[in-house]
């Protein structure tokens, strides 16, 4: 059972602190209301904090979420739990919302821990680094990434042996391991969903041979590699750490595809596999990449633009749908599509395949919702009642929606949602004041 | 001895950004790309605001090279940036030949914030160019 | 200079000490001038170490402060904000980076690192030596906001700039509301009509008494800053006296002899010198075009309520914050664009919606059923001749949504789309799907390779080299070619002009950025919302609406902004007005004041950016940046030397 601690008070509680919560949370704190912000990952920042660079301006993904970030754990009116889920909320009536949370240990002292990473060299126990998408490795005691907010080390429990190495090299002793699970009683005003997508998982498509064939990764993978806290200060294909030079991308896996159940646009994936084709073309300068597409959604302020500079830089786009891939017997891939221009089915090798996954809804949240229905649109994204007038609004009054919660979108549009949803909360809240 | 190989070495002053330029520098760090340690950093908020009067006085006080980490188009206060640090390039040059400085101790290059290699670049090839015996 | 300075330096757990010797630091700093007190420490951010640090400066006095430990990007506000807690101004604290410029830089040279810390310790402690107390530029705001163009985004802002409590001023310049959206029909994703959605938020806008509506409105002069902007405001008559009698309205539309092209409806139709653009327009009082009326008096014959007495009035407003939600105009193909003016049946995408507006069973045009629809996409967008070089972003959708409302609407309808590769982002793709499978013809080509509309006899005929076909030539007869017209900025934006609004290089207003901030401009209290900023659908103008109103809102919301003192300073006696300083700021913070006989530049604190472009323009060196003056930068050269 986890331990009931005391019931805590704010204006709203925002539930994800990705991009788009973090700016509602800072909206609203700026404003003068009392935000608690809750992330279930060890770092607020969401999935923009681990990119590389953003399209279409190329700026550096940590360089815009860092400031963002310190902003919100800085601000007197925020009030962090990071490693916490909202387990149920109930409205009790107009203006009043209860919440239970629960919070994971995360068998370290955040205030006193100084991100030294002394514990990590100590920690005998290696795993898979979830934050560098399975490419490398990490220790059970472990600080997230370098620009992780709180910087501060957790221990992965699951995986730990308990051998007390990283308490002995903390300076500071701020390792706990008496550290349980806290339950938490919550009233709010107001609550904003931003409870973010999840990546499609390209197992689902056996024929393209991920997790079978080395050499085809995520895009979120090769994202990874191209961000500035890379795993590997290069870019390498995983089968054999070659260095790539005839790269493919597969556009549209996972969506616009109704047999993997996800029939709409992510939105988002053909402008960030011209950018990562583009940052390819910076640091594999000999490298050529190779676009399949169906159609490019090139449709923002600056995308267009952007698309057509990777067409000058050299990024050939293929109009194909790519069937099946298989793999050489020196890891190279051989993709088998059908040449839309043709008309005709062709063959192609490349030495890594980069799959650019699509964006997928994150249901969770309509569960956590005991007494009211958060209603979700027909594709599962928490569904938008007024979506001309009030974006932000949701089934329930008094409950709104930020970012790609509510379907697929990109940074800016994320951003602007997250406005959006800060804008109606307030003038909600103000109701109550009034 | 180690003490020697810094004394020797040409002292450099980084002109950096404080929103651009020297987080690339302070990436360079974190990444352990090294450099010598006789290179210097001033931050300053645009490359564009670099008076040529510091620049010179950099060099009269014994700096050997003075390099100006420049925002680039990315600069927070616009794409004027650019044509005004050149500008002050120019006019710093031109002021280092009226005093019998030799202008290329004087160097610019546009440094992004993820430019940590790209900066490590410039100043190893300055550091040499300055330890040329002729310079 | 200083007497009492507190130096720290941090181990940083090793991260530090284990390259720089921080002890032989501390020692070589800390008999530097001004220097009272000089400490290591293993964490200078951990708390214990602030509550140190906060005892010493209060009980000590100290006067100045340096931490030498990581990256100011880190930890610069931290300790800012652990002298303020000591009562010290935050200004006479410097930090130095000896982490990541030092200890982690130079990993691979000792001796080198610690030389280089000891040298950068030096030069704060040089910096703070000259450093001053400062207090932030206090400015009152007005609790008000101008809202320019009552379109459905600027309308659903002031709804909400309103609810949150903000006085609000919506200026129109049209006699109408609600924008591009009143001349749609039918939405996308929403079973709401765009008549309906300008009702819904006019209604609003009537009910808050803290907004008021202005059409007619144009704003002619502009000053002041953020916090206090002054507007002047003109607002032309409508001829016509409130609270009319309706039958005698269109008494006086009826006999009204003008004839003019209708521009509601894109010139298809005609209308009257005094109209309104549709029967439940809002505000639902008709105007008279006084540009085209001849004065016959013969609406006055059946309508008491005219006045031709009204006078332009002119206002003038006091606002916090501007927020320009100034939309955009469809793009206006050239004579012979496609067959456009020249080729009776072509016709753009915003003709076309109201085509299907007037038409009844059969979709008519000039007398024609039409059956054979040809849209030609990315008209005036993606060109690669032209200067639009962006995607317009709305009209794929749009044009697939008013292909298949057609179908469902008429009979025999047949839809041919000459694309360039569709772009129905997100769950508009389903959209797509519906299309297809209701039997539209998709035909693509590239953008080197577009469609030609040609006149054969009395037949109008598109070709296409199909690149979905394996290139073949194909052809189509048409009854009605759509020019898919993208978005471009509107043509006429005075405001955007006399608020010195950014605009990219597509033309559209421009964020600060677009990720940061990205409603807002670098003329601090100026907002922008809706396709004043960049083609947009109304989900996202409203989306950009809502973020807008905050941003505005927060600036207003406070009754007093607090703006950062580190601005440029101009040295009276030097300064001898040559304007370069102007020239070069990129915000206009100067003015020409007149001093002791001669002109002088003078800074408006609450503008200037503390950029610094304009330092190495001035020829007299007359302007210093407070936290970069000379004095400081050169003591920390010297210091570094």
């Amino acid at each position: 059972m986890p331990e009931q601690k005391e019931t805590l008070e704010y204006d709203v509680l925002v539930v994800g602190g990705g991009i788009a919560g973090g700016e509602s949370a800072l909206n609203l704190a700026n404003i003068g209301y009392k935000v608690l912000l809750l992330e279930k990952e060890l770092t607020i920042g969401g999935k923009m904090i681990l990119l590389s660079k953003v399209f279409p301006t190329l700026d550096c993904a940590a360089c815009i979420t860092t400031p963002k970030v310190s902003e919100i754990s800085r601000h007197p009116n925020i009030t962090i739990f990071t490693s916490t889920v909202a387990k149920k909320i109930n409205k009790i009536a107009e203006h009043r919302f209860e919440a239970v949370i629960l919070k994971k240990p995360r068998y370290v002292n955040v205030p006193d821990c100084t991100g030294c990473q002394l514990c990590e060299e100590a920690c005998p126990v290696s795993v898979t680094d979830q934050y560098q998408y399975g490419l490398v490795g990490r220790k059970a005691a472990y600080i997230p990434f370098s620009i992780a907010s709180p910087r501060a080390a957790a221990i992965d429990i699951d995986n730990c042996t308990l051998c007390g190495a990283c308490e002995r090299a903390c300076p500071t002793k701020c390792i706990d391991f008496t550290q349980t699970e806290e339950e938490y009683l919550v009233k709010v005003k107001s609550v904003v969903v931003a409870t973010g997508f999840n990546l499609f998982d390209p197992l689902k498509i056996p024929r393209y041979g991920f997790g079978k064939f080395k050499n085809v990764i995520t895009s979120m993978q090769m994202e990874r590699q191209l961000a500035p806290t890379r795993p590997f200060n290069t870019i390498l294909r995983p089968g054999d750490g070659k260095m790539p030079d005839n790269i493919a991308y597969v556009l549209c896996t996972g969506s616009r595809d109704k047999t993997v159940g996800n029939p709409i646009c992510s939105q988002i994936c053909c402008m960030y596999s011209i950018k990562q084709a583009q940052l390819l073309m910076g640091a594999l300068p000999m490298a050529d990449i190779t676009i399949y597409y169906l159609h490019i959604r090139a449709f923002g302020k600056g995308f267009n633009e952007f698309y057509a500079q990777a067409q000058d830089m050299g990024v050939e786009f293929v109009k194909g749908k790519v069937g099946k891939i298989t793999e050489n017997e020196d890891g190279n891939l051989i993709l088998r599509y059908e040449d839309i221009e043709s008309g005709v089915v062709k063959e192609a090798e490349h030495d890594m395949v980069v799959l650019s996954v699509g964006v997928l809804p994150n249901m969770e949240i309509s569960e956590t919702f005991e007494n009211k229905n958060l209603e979700l649109d027909p594709f599962n994204f928490v569904g938008q009642p007024d979506i001309l007038a009030s974006p932000a609004k949701t089934s329930i009054e008094g409950v709104f929606v930020a970012g790609t919660a509510s379907g697929p979108m990109d940074i800016p549009d994320s951003i602007l949602s997250g406005g959006a949803a800060s804008a109606e909360t307030t003038s909600y809240l103000r109701r109550a004041s009034l | 001895m180690e003490a020697g190989k810094v004394n020797n070495s040409p002292k450099i002053l980084v002109f950096s950004t404080e929103k651009i330029s020297d987080p690339a520098i302070d990436m360079a760090g974190l990444l352990k790309l090294h450099y010598p340690p006789t290179v210097y950093t001033i931050p300053v908020p645009c490359s564009s605001a670099v008076k040529p009067k510091w620049i010179l006085h950099a060099l009269e006080q014994g700096f050997d090279g003075v390099f100006i980490a420049a925002d680039g188009t990315d600069c927070p206060y616009g794409e004027s940036c650019t044509e005004k640090t050149a500008q002050v390039m120019t006019a710093t040059q031109q002021l280092m030949k009226d005093k019998g400085i030799d202008p290329a101790r004087l160097k610019m290059a546009a440094i992004c914030s993820v430019c940590s290699e790209p900066f490590v670049k410039h100043v190893k090839s300055f550091t040499e160019y300055l330890k040329k015996p002729s310079n | 200079m200083k007497k009492k300075i507190g130096v720290y330096i941090c181990h940083c757990g090793g991260n530090i000490s284990d390259y720089v010797d921080v002890e032989q630091v501390r020692k070589a700093v800390e008999n530097e001038p001004g220097v009272f007190l000089a400490k290591t420490t293993m964490f200078a951010c951990a708390d214990s170490n602030q509550k140190e640090m906060v005892e010493d400066i209060a009980a000590q006095h100290l006067d100045g402060v340096v931490v030498a430990s990581c990256s100011p990007k880190l930890h610069l506000i931290t300790f800012r904000a652990v002298t303020e807690r000591a009562g010290l101004n935050k200004y006479n604290y410097v930090h130095a980076n000896i982490r990541e410029q030092v200890s982690w830089a130079h990993s691979d040279n000792k001796p080198g690192a610690t030389e280089k810390a000891i040298r950068i310790v030096k030069s704060a402690i040089a910096k703070v030596n000259r450093s001053e107390s400062l207090e932030p530029v206090k400015v009152s705001a007005t609790k008000a906001v101008a809202v320019i163009g009552a379109g459905v985004a600027g309308m659903r802002a002031a709804i909400e700039l309103a609810e949150a409590g903000s006085e609000v001023y919506l200026i129109e310049r049209e006699h109408f509301v609600g924008g591009r959206v009143a001349q749609f029909d039918d939405l996308c994703v929403s079973t709401e009509t765009g008549k309906t959605l300008v009702t819904r938020l006019y209604d609003e806008v009537m009910k808050h008494k803290h907004v008021t509506l202005f059409t007619g409105a144009e704003v002619i002069e502009t000053s002041g800053s953020v916090g206090n902007f002054n507007l002047k405001v003109k607002v032309v008559p409508r001829y016509i006296e409130l609270r009319c009698k309706e039958h005698q309205l269109q008494d006086a539309i009826d006999v009204c002899p003008v004839q003019v092209p209708d521009e509601f409806n894109f010139n298809i139709t005609m209308r009257k010198a005094i109209y309104h653009n549709y029967p439940s327009e809002y505000p639902q009082l008709p105007a008279i075009d006084i540009k085209n009326c001849t004065r016959c008096g013969e609406c006055e014959k059946v309508c008491e309520n005219i006045n031709f007495d009204q006078k332009t009035e002119y206002l003038n407003l006091k606002v916090g914050s501007i927020l320009l939600a100034t939309g955009f105009d469809p793009y206006e193909p050239k004579r012979g664009e496609f067959g456009y003016g020249e080729i009776e049946n072509v016709v753009t995408l915003p003709q076309f919606k109201r085509i299907m507006h007037y038409s009844k069973d059969k979709l008519m045009y000039r007398g024609k059923q039409i059956k054979h629809i040809a849209y030609i996409y990315c008209v005036g967008s993606r060109q690669v001749d032209g200067e639009n070089k962006y995607c317009s972003r709305y009209c794929c959708t749009a044009t697939i949504h008013s292909a298949v409302t057609a179908k469902n609407k008429f009979k025999d309808i047949y839809n041919y789309h000459f694309n360039r590769g569709i772009r129905t982002y997100g769950k508009q793709e389903v959209l797509y799907d519906e299309s297809s499978r209701k039997g539209d013809i998709y035909l693509q080509s590239f953008e080197d390779a577009p469609p030609v509309v040609e006149k054969k006899g009395d037949k109008t005929i598109v070709k296409i080299t199909d690149i979905l076909t394996n290139n073949k030539e194909l052809e189509v007869e048409a009854d009605l070619v759509v020019l898919v017209t993208g978005m471009v900025p509107r043509k006429e934006n005075s405001i955007a002009g006399l608020l010195k609004v950014p605009k990219g290089r597509d033309n559209f207003f421009n964020e600060i950025h677009m990720k940061l901030r990205p409603v807002e401009t670098v003329i601090d209290g100026i907002t922008i919302a809706g396709a004043s900023q960049g083609p947009k659908n109304i989900m996202e103008s409203m989306n950009s609406a809502l973020s807008a109103a905050t941003k505005s809102f927060s600036i207003v919301n406070a009754g007093e902004l607090a703006l950062e003192p580190t601005v440029a300073k101009i040295d009276k006696e030097n300064c001898e007005w040559c304007g370069k300083c102007d020239e070069a700021c990129p915000y206009s913070a100067f003015t020409k004041i007149e001093y002791n006989g001669k002109f002088i530049a003078e800074v408006n604190e609450t503008i200037c950016k503390g950029c610094g472009m304009c330092l190495p323009v001035c020829d007299t060196n007359a302007i210093e940046l407070i936290g970069f003056t000379d004095k400081e930068v050169e003591s920390m050269i010297d210091a570094l030397v």
